[in-house]
């Protein structure tokens, strides 16, 4: 029991004061039993207002601090860190919240006085009752997972591998680089995609620090901040990783061809095969469900043609257990399936294809060796449609936000076309053209000023008319409806997080938002942090960006891993659950109802038990238990009790 | 199986092939489509105006009459459908208690449940497309068919919910089940110009013309429809554009479904087709 507390009521300028009586309140809550001091300043968070703080606390041995001001969430760091200072437990320094849940909310003088004085009441009824709490010390391992090798996973493991930690470097590929590899040029600078890509798969393929495990994903992950297990699921690639040279006989002799995925279908691959020339590991892989000899028919060429004997059919799945203390998730995008949108006839009427078949086809190692020509028979396209917002911002058939990269790798496919076929036309329909970011507006000038047409006005419908494709569209500056007879249609389709990355995200516990990207700490301050303790997000799988920005992101995701392994231990906050065994009878309730895998019932002795880091403090626990055997530490039910008399 | 049945006025006058070919498919398969007593036109277009109440009264007494049978209704008609279930609709949409209250004043018979109303492709997915194909007894081998969904199927989705709007798939899947080769086109769910065929005759024409074109390009030789007014432009469009012999045949849908299941050449009523389909399917073998 806290005798004597003190309490500090902030004007914080006009915010509180200018509706709640201070003087008053002030007089009213000097009265409250067990208050030996109450005090008011303008602002208690500047550097005097926590000296008065401080002061006070030492010349009235004060046991138990409250400060009335705004949300905890702002400043319950900062008053509590001044309380230590003063040599008071920083457990015991509470905040009653007179701004958002009063002042800002109350307009009437005396009614906001009087709610104020209930609430700090209410928080002195707690510090009577708070305990002294130390902070757990949490050993940490010094060592990253980074699930996905995309620029942005190749990003943040390089930068951490770099300042001297190990980093376990997943893709389920089986090669890294991500979509960036089978991008042509990047706007606005027109870089090759490849070469500025190429000199970091190569780094990180290299790195001493980077252990890389491709055609691999993360099956399980146990564990807290600092001392995450990881189950990872080898798929089998029925080609030993060690003994392959990446020769690239087998991938002439292997009688099966399928769609090539990375070629967006655009061209024919093996069934043994690499991804694309440049592929980090250069080593083949088998894709069973076409594999002759993996389906139980008879070939086994390529085992026949392999200078190294590197073949392997008989490979298995396999899991590998690591241990880290922190995880990246740079899990990615997928392009949305535009097929769902009947009226734009993709993967139906030849010749209309999404942006990375047509950046495929832009680049040297694509279908056509850069030249621009028509999938469904080889000819040089006069007239390309290219249909912004195909799924983006489209609430009824696609997704409801902007994808953000379209409008700039659309204006840049139209120049690329254009420096290839002179003669050609090149037809943008757009709804806005969205330029913000360094250079962007400049590059769209100039590819309207080198003769790219922009119509405004949304694509209702896209058919074919004999060999060429109709485009029904608006013209809505014109005030006309339009019908545009071309070679090739466009299609900038919308954005979506990788399937993958969705399903692993919800296995993690790791909020998703309604379109499945991962959800940030803070969307203002905290942006590459998650909710859940050790957990760092980089790139599309957050949210649609471009590359720069991937980049920009997943550095900092890797300085927040680097920050956290800076430091020798980590702490956490000890406002956590606690069980009395006496009372509890394992029952189960609480592992039932806990979010964060926390409370588990222990068979031998059928009571329940708090695994300390694991606990959020949430208190949900404590509200199932039937017996009432789990209190909150500093949350305990005496407390809520005298809370809700005061 | 035994369904409620509304067979509309066009069916009775017009489209009577429509009509005759459904119900005697429908026996085949052990579906017995029972007419509901004393039926009213449905209204047509005329009550796609919602706050125009007198519109609804009449196909809401349809569903009134049907609702005291059970608790689908069958219908055949892309119109009598699209009008029917969006009155239906229209009667349970929030909002609309008041008007509702007024509607059924008019109308004398107790509505007693809400009714599903069905389009007949909807009682042939019930029935199993699997137990259709077994009962196929000349498969329509070699039949490039392009599947005419029209505007009044589809839309509004929200409302119908019969299949995806934009790119409906569901009588293609009729069509493989009976041994023909669906062909997928890209003016499945477009208009065939409607009622503008009364005084804007050129409009209309131009609407089914795009139609017939579109579905060429994609290699089919005939269409099938489940609309009289869809059937009746597609038909007239061609024999005012086009030279006899590059005309393509327009079948509605339960004809092809009574030829498949071994209904004889007189009982499939293609001496009411506009143009004629005769020789066309001797051609193909298949009478």
């Amino acid at each position: 029991m806290r005798k004597r507390i003190g309490i500090f009521v902030c004007h914080c300028g006009i915010n509180i004061a200018g509706v709640v009586k201070v003087p008053e309140l002030v007089a009213r809550v000097k009265a409250i039993p067990d208050v030996v001091s109450a005090l008011d300043y303008v602002y208690c968070c500047s550097d005097p207002g926590q000296k008065l703080i401080k002061e006070t606390i030492k010349e009235k041995k004060l046991d138990g601090v409250v400060v009335a001001c705004c949300s905890p969430s702002l400043h319950e760091t900062t008053f509590r860190k001044a309380a230590s200072e003063a040599g008071l437990n920083p457990y015991l320094c509470e905040i009653a919240n007179i701004r958002e849940q009063c002042s800002w909310v109350t307009s009437d003088r005396d009614e906001a006085t009087e709610k104020a004085e209930g609430i700090v009441r209410t928080i002195v009824a707690k510090v009577r009752e708070d305990q002294a709490l130390e902070r757990l010390k949490v050993p940490m391992l010094k060592r990253a997972l980074v699930v996905g090798a995309g620029i942005a996973g190749i990003q943040a493991a390089l930068d951490i591998a770099n300042a001297g930690y190990e980093v376990v470097l997943v893709e389920k590929e089986p090669s890294i680089g991500g979509h960036m590899a089978q991008l042509s040029e990047t706007f606005p600078t027109l870089d090759c995609s490849q070469c500025i890509l190429t000199p970091k798969t190569v780094e990180a393929g290299h790195h001493p620090k980077i252990k890389l495990l491709t055609y691999a994903e993360v099956a399980e992950v146990s564990g807290f901040i600092g001392n995450f297990r990881v189950k990872i699921r080898q798929k089998p690639r029925y080609v030993d990783i060690d003994a392959c040279t990446g020769c690239g006989i087998c991938l002439e002799k292997c009688p099966v061809r399928v769609d090539s995925g990375f070629d967006r279908n655009l061209t024919k691959r093996r069934a043994i095969y690499r991804l694309f020339p440049q592929a980090v590991p250069n080593k083949v892989v088998i894709d069973a469900k076409n594999c002759r000899q993996l389906q139980g028919k008879k070939c086994g060429v390529c085992a026949r043609v392999c200078p190294a004997q590197a073949i392997r059919y008989e490979d298995k799945e396999r899991f590998l257990d690591e241990e880290v203390g922190a995880i990246v998730l740079a899990t990615g995008y997928e392009l949305f399936d535009i097929s769902k949108v009947g009226s734009y006839g993709f993967g139906q009427v030849p010749d209309v294809i999404d942006g990375l078949g047509f950046e495929r086809i832009l680049s040297a190692s694509g279908p056509f060796a850069g030249e621009v020509r028509r999938p469904s028979d080889g000819r040089v396209p006069k007239r390309v449609v290219f249909v912004q917002c195909a799924g983006s911002r489209d609430a009824n058939q696609g997704v409801p936000y902007c994808s953000k990269i379209c409008c700039m790798y659309t204006a840049k496919h139209a120049l690329l076309y254009k420096h290839r076929v002179h003669d050609g036309e090149a037809i943008i329909c757009y709804i806005d053209v969205r330029t913000p970011g360094k250079g962007f507006e400049e590059f769209y000038r100039r590819v309207t000023d080198e003769g790219v047409k922009y119509l405004r006005g949304k694509v209702s419908k896209i058919f074919r008319r004999n060999d060429k494709v109709v485009v029904w569209a608006a013209d809505t500056l014109a005030g006309k409806k339009i019908e545009i007879e071309a070679d090739m249609v466009v299609l900038a389709t919308a954005v979506v997080p990788n399937p993958r990355g969705v399903e692993l995200a919800r296995k993690l516990k790791i909020a998703v938002d309604a379109n499945g990207f991962q959800t940030e700490a803070h969307p203002k301050l905290r942006p590459v942090e998650t909710l859940t303790a050790g957990f760092f997000l980089a790139g599309c799988g957050q949210g649609p960006k471009d590359i720069p920005e991937t980049v920009a992101q997943a550095s900092g995701a890797a300085a927040k891993v680097l920050a956290m392994f800076g430091t020798s231990e980590l702490y956490h906050e000890p406002v956590i659950a606690e069980v009395d065994e006496e009372i509890c009878v394992g029952c189960g309730n609480c592992e039932r109802t806990c979010a964060y895998e926390a409370v588990k019932v222990d068979k031998r002795k059928g009571k329940a038990m708090v695994q300390a880091v694991m606990c959020e403090g949430c208190g949900a626990c404590s509200v199932s238990c039937p017996a009432g055997a789990i209190n909150l530490k500093n949350f305990v039910k005496k407390a809520l009790m005298e809370m809700v008399d005061a | 199986m035994k369904y409620p049945y509304y067979p509309g006025c066009t069916l009775y006058s017009k489209a009577k092939n429509l009509d005759r070919c459904a119900r005697k498919a429908a026996a085949l398969l052990d579906v017995e489509l029972e007419e509901l007593p004393s039926w009213n036109c449905c209204g047509a277009i005329y009550n796609t105006n919602i706050d125009d109440l007198a519109a609804q009264v009449g196909p809401v007494r349809n569903l009134a009459k049907a609702s005291q049978l059970g608790e689908k209704l069958v219908t055949l008609c892309a119109a009598c459908y699209n009008v029917l279930k969006r009155a239906g609709g229209h009667l349970n949409a929030t909002g609309f208690e008041e008007e509702r209250k007024r509607i059924l004043e008019f109308v004398d018979e107790r509505y007693e449940r809400d009714v599903r109303v069905m389009h007949y492709l909807e009682v042939l997915k019930e029935v199993g497309f699997e137990k259709i194909k077994q009962r196929v007894k000349k498969p329509l081998n070699g039949l490039k068919v392009a599947s005419y969904y029209g505007c009044l199927m589809t839309r509004p989705k929200e409302v119908l919910q019969f299949d995806d709007p934009e790119n409906p798939i569901m009588m293609d899947d009729l069509m493989a089940t009976l041994g023909a080769e669906p062909v997928r086109f890209d003016f499945k769910a477009e208009c065939c110009g409607g009622y503008l065929v009364v005084n804007r005759r050129d409009v209309a024409q131009a609407c089914s013309m795009r139609i017939i074109e579109n579905a060429k390009t994609w290699g089919a030789e005939a269409v099938v429809t489940t609309c009289p007014l869809c059937q009746y432009n597609l038909e007239s469009a061609q024999s005012a554009k086009l030279p006899a012999d590059k005309r393509m045949a327009i079948l509605y849908f339960t004809q092809v479904l009574g030829l498949a299941l071994g209904l004889g050449e007189d009982e499939l009523g293609f001496e009411d087709n506009k143009l004629d389909p005769k020789p066309f399917l001797k051609e193909k073998g298949l009478l």
